[in-house]
């Protein structure tokens, strides 16, 4: 097991250099400067100032000093916003996706998994056919078209719910719902899924015959087997939703981190492009380690061993 | 059925949070008072005035901070720190007399040294400001920006405490506009050392001389307040206690927003302006830009060069352009241009500059004409045919008018073939940097209420002329306007409006459409200063009506 760890840190390390290498030259291939007056300045005051920024260096010193800067911690300071480390704009924004998105994942997880149970249960019948148009239809359904509603009706018709912005639980309540319908969707056509499955198998069969209740072959039984499949689905899903989602931020308002991530690409906002990618990436790359680690938990048929059962 | 019940149950927790949490919502932070709430597109990028680039920087920033001057109504230069002003003969040396016990906000005198510093810091290399160039044409400005010369010699001098002397290399009409403008705004060097590298990263890490106080803002957050400031010398004047922002990117929500009565304005989108129109809190805000085809006539394709040197093509192009269907096309957010100067931009003694000697040529739309002077341009240049391709962003704005332009030339002019090319804003600029287009749809914001803003740009050394258009006697009722009638407000503008005509003449340029937007505004909201070029919003004498 320790070994086994040791090599995939070793790996993951390697997958966010060439995460940092690749996303930093790329970026240098995107044609304009960092600056927000590009358009007002003559070519001499840009050379000026990139001189400034140290960004007429030759690529190979800028990449080799990012790279520096980065193992100390230092992504540098901000494009868009004067003065501004990218580390604090990063951690005053992340806050908010993060929440978002845990709350998102839970909602979407736990009406996920009761609709899916419900639908195997029932499967075959009306029930199970309308929770599958419904899952379809919450799949197909863009969130912002979902948000926009729910902002109009919701909030601003009925008045039940703000309208936007980000001061508390309640203004939570709209963009948790919009962003989690999708993940709702796809864990209950998981769940339903894994549970017919498990549903027909031998050993259920056994505990119905010893008389067991219906409830109790399901929730002791059924349900525990047929979630193993949604532990790979739900970590790199909720790393996506956490980090941000754009449309949703922006229709409701939310001082989160995928509008800025977006916004540094348009406007080459190097230091930040570089910071939030390698954010998502670390995310990613621990989420999906620690993935295989409680697979290996739960399922006592995937071994940890390194190597060797591939 | 046993299991159903589960659902049900998880359907009734769900519901009954939302109920309740539904019910502790009301909470409509409205103080007493007079206060305004208002809508902003995006966050609040920074205070450093000396490194200050955007629009919303610069509206917060006069509001919080003040010069020599405001900007008021109609871009009319009000008194600021300044109370009395010297111009020499020349208008080369500026004396003021800065008004007597004017405090910051953490209690300290606002000193004529305040000036000086702030001047010396935003041109030093070492600060590279973006908008340093704003401050050519002042005494060693451009040799200091570049490292030539060290910060001292700028031609900024305090006498005592109250008199500041500015030198300049030559006279500058609408100086005194300028000083209305953030960069030239003083700053406290006690407040610059003392705050280090956070100065101007948060409302605490700042000090103010103006109307306002900046209050709740943490650097990337999305509100912010501006508060009435007790230190101001003309505090009697500002009657508002307070300015709500808040950052809405989406203008649904804030329109949302604005009809749930949080907010007292809201930007409105092309359907909801159309939709809008007729009431009564209905706003439409002139823009300081015009979108303009710029004809290059420097191609490395030497037919291309040919076709767009040629007068009769780019004229024929720019008349084949109904400039009111497209601006139709385009809604709220354009209309039809008057010319390369921005309708009520700037104006003399009360007068429009587009209304001087309107502008007909170089905007008009005439199909039988453009298609005469096309085939004879044709003729000239030896083709029977043209291709050429039309550059713009690609922003779905962009694509639109991309789009009705290409079916407005093709339809209107034979052997015209049109293609478009939508490219990411920074993309566009490098390949008009490069030349690397035939036709491209350039915009170009004023930067403060004169009309040399807007024509300088086609002098024929200047960067931004990206077709590479050059005309002598353009050239010369520029320079003109700058040297000899510099000091003469009357010749100058006549200077500049024979500049433009000649630029639209020789139809060195196609102005296409102005910028404008569509708000909707509670009609509570009075004396808001709005102005199109510089900062938006003045809001010293603004309150809302009880």
């Amino acid at each position: 097991m320790r070994k086994y760890l040791l090599k995939r840190i070793f790996y993951m390390i390697l997958t966010l250099f060439l995460v940092a290498t690749l996303t930093f030259f790329l970026m240098k291939l995107m044609p304009g400067t960092p600056f927000t007056n590009q358009q007002k300045m003559t070519a001499e005051q840009i050379q000026i100032v990139n001189e400034q920024y140290g960004l007429n260096k030759p690529i190979w010193q800028q990449y080799l000093l990012y790279l520096a800067g980065m193992v100390h911690g230092d992504f540098g300071t901000s494009f868009q916003f004067s003065n501004q480390p990218v580390s604090y704009l990063i951690a005053s924004r992340i806050g908010a996706s993060a929440q978002l998105g845990v709350q998102a994942m839970i909602f979407g997880v736990f009406f996920g998994i009761i609709i899916g149970s419900v639908a195997a249960i029932n499967r075959n019948t009306w029930i199970d056919t309308t929770a599958t148009v419904l899952s379809i239809i919450g799949k197909s359904v863009p969130n912002f078209v979902l948000a926009v509603l729910l902002q109009y009706y919701i909030a601003l018709k009925l008045g039940w719910l703000p309208v936007a912005d980000w001061n508390g639980f309640v203004y939570t309540i709209l963009p948790t719902i919009a962003l989690g319908v999708g993940p709702l969707a796809e864990t209950s056509r998981f769940v339903r899924t894994g549970m017919v499955d498990v549903l027909n198998s031998d050993y259920i069969e056994l505990a119905r015959a010893k008389g067991l209740s219906k409830f109790g072959i399901v929730y002791h039984h059924a349900l525990r087997n047929s979630l193993i499949p949604l532990v790979t689905l739900i970590g790199p899903y909720t790393v996506a939703l956490m980090t941000g989602s754009m449309v949703i931020e922006n229709i409701f308002s939310i001082p989160g981190i995928g509008e800025q991530f977006v916004k540094s690409i348009t406007t080459n906002d190097y230091p930040t492009i570089m910071g939030v990618t390698m954010l998502f990436s670390t995310g990613l790359v621990l989420v999906i380690l620690l993935t295989d680690i409680i697979y290996g938990i739960i399922d006592p048929r995937i071994r940890l061993t390194g190597g060797s059962g591939e | 059925m046993k299991l159903g019940k589960y659902a049900k149950l998880g359907a009734v927790v769900a519901l009954s949070s939302l109920v309740l949490t539904a019910c502790g919502s009301k909470d409509n932070d409205k103080t007493a008072g007079n206060v305004v709430n208002w809508d902003e597109s995006g966050e609040l990028p920074g205070m450093d005035l000396s490194k200050a680039t955007d629009q919303i920087s610069f509206t917060m920033l006069g509001n919080t901070m003040e010069g020599l001057y405001r900007i008021g109504k109609d871009s009319k230069v009000e008194p600021g720190l300044a109370k009395k002003t010297e111009v020499s003969k020349d208008g080369k040396v500026y004396t003021f007399t800065l008004r007597k016990g004017t405090k910051w906000s953490n209690g300290d005198k606002v000193t004529a040294q305040d000036f000086v510093y702030s001047w010396r810091r935003t041109v030093d290399p070492k600060t590279a400001s973006q908008y340093a160039y704003f401050f050519n044409g002042i005494k060693n400005a451009d040799k200091i920006i570049e490292g030539k010369l060290p910060v001292d010699q700028l031609g900024i001098k305090a006498d005592g405490e109250d008199k500041l002397v500015v030198t300049l290399e030559r006279p500058i009409p609408y100086f005194k506009l300028l000083m209305g403008f953030p960069v030239f705004f003083p700053q406290s060097k006690a407040a610059v050392d003392k705050f280090g590298d956070k100065y101007g990263t948060a409302s605490k890490y700042m000090v103010y001389n103006g109307p306002f106080k900046l209050e709740g803002w943490t650097g990337t957050n999305l509100s912010w307040k501006l508060q009435k400031n007790d230190k101001y010398w003309d505090k009697k004047a500002v009657k508002l206690d307070a300015v709500n922002y808040k950052v809405n990117k989406s203008s649904t929500t804030a329109y949302n927003q604005y009809k749930s009565g949080e907010l007292d304005a809201s930007p409105l989108s092309n359907e909801q302006a159309k939709q809008l129109k007729n009431q009564k809190d209905f706003v439409e805000r002139e823009g300081a830009a015009v979108a303009y085809l710029q004809f290059n006539q420097d191609s490395k394709d030497a037919t291309m060069k040919a076709a767009m040197s040629n007068k009769k093509i780019r004229q024929a192009i720019s008349m084949s352009i109904n400039r009111k269907s497209l601006s139709k096309v385009i809604g709220s957010g354009a209309r039809v241009p008057k010319g390369m100067v921005p309708d009520k931009l700037a104006n003399l003694n009360g007068k429009d500059f587009v209304e001087m000697d309107p502008v007909v040529n170089g905007i008009k739309h005439d199909d039988k004409e453009a298609k005469k002077l096309w085939s004879e341009g044709l003729k000239e240049i030896g083709q029977k045919e043209l291709t050429f391709s039309i550059l713009g962003d690609d922003t779905d704005g962009s694509k639109k008018i991309t789009e009705t332009l290409q079916s407005q030339i093709e339809s209107t002019l034979p052997g015209a073939h049109v293609t478009v090319q939508n490219v990411p804003f920074k993309t566009r600029l490098q390949r008009c940097d490069t030349g690397n287009f035939d036709t491209v749809i350039s915009i170009w914001g004023a930067d403060y209420a004169d009309p040399i803003s807007c024509l300088e740009i086609m002098e024929s050394t200047n960067g931004q002329n990206a077709g590479h258009w050059a005309n002598s006697e353009f050239d010369k009722y520029i320079n003109l306007s700058r040297t000899v009638d510099a000091n003469n407000p009357t010749k100058r503008w006549d200077d500049l409006v024979k500049a433009q005509k000649v630029l639209l003449d020789d139809q060195g340029v196609a102005p296409i459409y102005q910028q404008a937007s569509a708000w909707v505004v509670n009609p509570k909201v009075k004396d808001l200063v709005y102005n199109a070029a510089g900062l938006n919003y003045n809001w010293k004498n603004a309150y809302i009506e009880k």
